[in-house]
C-alpha cells in the first residue's frame, strides 16, 4: 500500500502552525464616522478568527474618538486598539504607516493577518507596511478564508513545508476570467486588501463585549512630510453611488457625452437613484471617475441596475452583477450583458429610454402627487 | 536653471484583452501571442512626466522590467518625447510578485538616481493591485501621493490634489516624491515629430538605439536574485477557479415594439416600486 518513498517523505514535512492567531481589521474614519468596509472587514474578519481559534482585534487611528471603539466591538471586534492623537485626525500615509509599524514592532510574535479596504486609504496604505515587514499583500480581495497549504515546489526548498492556517486571499484574476486563491502564509502578517460592498457585516450586538486599549503615538519630522491643505467631499459627485436604491448607468453605446442627460433624466424617475458609468465612457471623459462602476471603479449592489449601451465586460461585470435586479438596454443581441442580465430589451437606447421615461411617469403620476424634479445632476443627487 | 532634475516614469508592457488574439477560449491569455501594449494607466504617468518636463524643466527616464520585447513600447515612449529608456530585463525576475517586484525597480533607481519626481501608473491592467508604486515609495522612504488627478510644482514642493471617497484632497509634500496618477488625469498627448523621426533612426542605427534604450540586468543594478523572481515573491497564486458563468436566466425581448417592450419591463418587474 504506502510506499517507502512515501515514509521517507513524512519526516521531512514540518508543520508550521501560527503562533499567533490574532486577526487585525484597520479601520478606516472619515471626521470620525466609521466606513461600511471596516464594518463589512469586522464581518469577514469574524469569520477568518473564528476559524483559526484567534482574537479579532481592530486598530482604530485617529483624533478625538469618543464611542467609536464601542460601535467596533459591536460589529465583531474583541479587542480595540487606539490611537488618537491631534496629527491623526485626517488619513495621511505616512503618520499612519508609522503608528501602525510601530505598534505591530510591539507586538511579538505578529498578527496572523491583518486586512483593510481596497479604497484610496487602503490602497494607498497597505502596501507600504507590507513592504516595511517584506510580507505578502493581495490586492482587491472578494472573498477571504482559512485553510491549509501544503508547499511542495522543490524550485523553492526555503518554503517547503504543511501551512494549516493560512489566509486564503481570493481576488478575480482580470480579462482572464478567472478567480485567483493566493497565499502567502512564510511570513505574518499576512495581508489583503478588501473590495468595499463585497464582504459582509455582522448585525450591531451592543451587549457585545471587549477591551479596549490606547496606543501610544510617537511622530517625527520625517512622518509630516506631506500636508493636507484642503480636503472636498461632493456629495452630488459621490452620486451615493454606494447607498443608492437605483442606478441608471452608460456605457459606449451612448454615442457621446450627452447621453447623460437622458440617463440622468431616467435617474430622476426614481427615488434615491444615482448615475453609473462603464470605464470606457469615463476614459473617454464623457462622465466624471466618481460614476465608474467596475473592476477600477465602485462595486455596487443596488436594488435595480439599468445597463444602458453597456456591452458587459468582465470588468464592468465584477462590479454590478450582485445587484437584486438588473436591466439592459443594447443594440447588440450577443452582447455579454445579455448573459447574466434579467431583462434585457436589444435595441437603441435613445428609443427605449424615453419610452420607459415615458410609461414611469404615467404610472406614478396616476399613483402619487410627485413635485415636478429638476434636471439638474446637482439637484437631483442632493435629494 | 530648471526646478526639477530628473524625473522617472515607471512603465509597463500588458497584453492587450481587447484583442481577440491570444486569448484561448477557456478565458487564458497565451501571453507569447497576445498583442501587447503599454499599460493604459501609464500613459497618464507618461503624460504627466512630459507636462512636468514643459513647465520646470527636468530630464524624463523611463524604467520598464520585462522581457526584451517591452523595448517596443520603449520605442513608443521615445516617441512622445521622453529623453531615454531603461529596461531591466532577466531571466531571475521571473515570477516576481509585487513586493518583488517593487525590490527589483528599487534598485534600479538606487542605480539610476538622484531624481526629483517618479510617476507610475494607477495599476496595471493585468495586475490591478496598484501595489508596485507605493511599495517603492517605501523602499525610498519617499513621500507618495496616489490617485494623483492634478498637480503643480511650487517652492520644491508638490502640490497635488488626489482624489478620496466622494471627493478629492489636495496635499504639499516634499520632493523628492513618488505620484501614481489616476485615469482622470489628461491623457497622452499624440506622438510628436521630433520623437517619431528619432525613432525612425533608432530603427536604422542600433548602436544609438541600444544607447537610448539601456538594456540592464540584476547584478548591473547589484540586485540579490534571491529577493527576486519566485523566491523573492513572499506570496503565490496558488490555486485558480474559472468564474462561475452565470447566465442563460436572461428573459431576453428583441424586435416587438418599443412600448410593448417596456410595458414587458415595467409590468414583470419591482421596478415601479422604486419611482418618485
Amino acid at each position: 500500500m504506502n510506499t517507502n518513498k512515501a515514509q521517507e517523505k513524512q519526516p521531512m514535512k514540518e508543520i508550521i502552525t501560527p503562533s499567533n492567531k490574532e486577526v487585525v481589521v484597520i479601520a478606516e474614519q472619515v471626521n470620525g464616522e466609521i466606513q461600511t468596509v471596516t464594518v463589512e472587514l469586522l464581518g469577514a474578519g469574524r469569520r477568518l478568527a473564528d476559524k483559526l481559534g484567534g482574537k479579532l482585534s481592530c486598530f482604530l487611528i485617529g483624533s478625538e474618538f469618543s464611542n467609536q471603539p464601542q460601535e467596533l466591538i459591536a460589529r465583531g471586534a474583541d479587542v480595540v486598539y487606539v490611537a488618537d492623537n491631534p496629527a491623526l485626525k485626517d488619513y495621511r500615509v505616512l503618520p499612519y504607516k508609522k503608528v501602525i509599524v510601530d505598534w505591530i514592532n510591539n507586538f511579538c510574535p505578529p498578527p496572523h493577518i491583518m486586512l483593510m479596504g481596497s479604497t484610496t486609504t487602503g490602497r494607498d496604505l497597505a502596501p507600504r507596511i507590507a513592504s516595511y515587514f517584506q510580507t505578502g499583500l493581495t490586492a482587491d480581495c472578494t472573498e477571504l478564508d482559512i485553510g491549509p497549504y501544503e508547499h511542495t515546489n522543490k524550485m523553492d526548498p526555503d518554503k517547503i513545508g504543511l501551512y494549516p492556517g493560512c489566509l486564503y486571499a481570493i481576488r478575480p484574476s482580470f480579462g482572464e476570467s478567472l478567480k485567483a486563491r493566493i497565499l502567502g502564509p512564510w511570513k505574518n502578517p499576512q495581508m489583503a486588501t478588501a473590495r468595499p460592498g463585497v464582504m459582509i457585516p455582522l448585525d450591531i450586538d451592543s451587549s457585545r463585549k471587549g477591551e479596549i486599549i490606547n496606543v501610544p503615538v510617537n511622530l517625527t519630522e520625517n512622518e509630516l512630510k506631506v500636508d493636507i491643505l484642503e480636503i472636498v467631499r461632493e456629495i452630488n459627485e459621490t452620486v451615493k453611488l454606494a447607498d443608492a436604491n437605483v442606478i441608471v448607468s452608460g456605457g459606449f453605446g451612448l454615442g457621446n457625452a450627452e447621453g447623460f442627460e437622458l440617463m440622468n433624466e431616467l435617474a430622476n424617475c426614481f427615488e434615491g437613484s444615482a448615475l453609473g458609468a462603464s470605464r470606457k465612457v469615463v476614459d473617454l471623459g464623457w462622465i466624471s471617475y466618481q460614476h465608474q462602476v467596475g473592476q477600477t471603479g465602485k462595486t455596487v449592489r443596488p436594488k435595480i441596475y439599468i445597463a444602458c449601451g453597456i456591452s458587459g465586460a468582465i470588468q464592468h461585470r465584477v462590479g454590478m452583477d450582485k445587484s437584486s435586479l438588473i436591466i439592459a438596454i443594447n443594440k447588440d443581441p450577443d452582447a455579454p450583458i445579455f448573459k447574466f442580465a434579467h431583462h434585457g430589451i436589444v435595441g437603441d437606447v435613445y428609443h427605449i429610454v424615453p419610452e420607459m421615461i415615458k410609461q414611469l411617469k404615467v404610472h406614478t403620476k396616476s399613483t402619487t402627487n410627485i413635485k415636478e424634479s429638476s434636471n439638474t445632476e446637482k439637484e437631483y443627487a442632493s435629494v | 536653471m530648471s526646478d526639477i532634475g530628473n524625473i522617472f516614469v515607471l512603465v509597463k508592457q500588458v497584453p492587450d484583452q481587447s484583442a481577440k488574439a491570444g486569448i484561448n477560449p477557456d478565458g487564458t491569455i497565451d501571453r507569447s501571442k497576445a498583442k501587447r501594449m503599454i499599460n493604459p494607466f501609464d500613459r497618464f504617468a507618461l503624460q504627466a512626466a512630459l507636462e512636468t518636463k514643459k513647465k520646470y524643466g527636468g530630464r524624463i527616464t523611463v524604467i520598464s522590467m520585462g522581457p526584451p520585447a517591452a523595448e517596443e513600447i520603449l520605442l513608443e515612449s521615445l516617441e512622445h518625447g521622453v529623453d531615454q529608456c531603461k529596461l531591466l530585463s532577466d531571466r531571475r525576475l521571473a515570477a516576481s510578485d509585487t513586493l518583488a517586484t517593487s525590490y527589483a525597480i528599487w534598485k534600479t533607481v538606487e542605480y539610476l538616481k538622484p531624481f526629483d519626481l517618479i510617476f507610475c501608473g494607477l495599476q496595471t491592467t493585468d495586475g490591478d493591485t496598484a501595489q508596485v508604486g507605493p511599495s517603492l515609495a517605501e523602499r525610498l522612504d519617499i513621500p507618495q501621493v496616489t490617485y494623483c488627478e492634478d498637480f503643480r510644482i511650487e517652492n520644491k514642493k508638490v502640490i497635488a490634489r488626489r482624489v478620496i471617497e466622494g471627493g478629492y484632497q489636495w496635499v504639499s509634500s516634499s520632493l523628492p516624491c513618488l505620484i501614481t496618477v489616476a485615469n482622470s488625469y489628461h491623457h497622452l498627448e499624440y506622438k510628436n515629430i521630433r520623437g517619431a523621426k528619432l525613432v525612425q533612426e533608432l530603427l536604422r542605427n542600433k548602436d544609438k538605439k541600444d544607447e537610448l534604450i539601456k538594456t540592464i540586468n540584476l547584478d548591473q543594478v547589484n540586485a540579490d536574485p534571491i529577493l527576486c523572481g519566485l523566491k523573492g515573491s513572499p506570496t503565490i497564486v496558488a490555486k485558480t477557479d474559472k468564474v462561475a458563468e452565470i447566465g442563460g436566466s436572461c428573459f431576453l425581448q428583441q424586435g416587438e415594439s418599443v412600448d410593448s417592450m417596456v410595458q414587458e419591463v415595467v409590468s414583470k418587474t419591482n421596478i415601479l416600486e422604486f419611482t418618485r
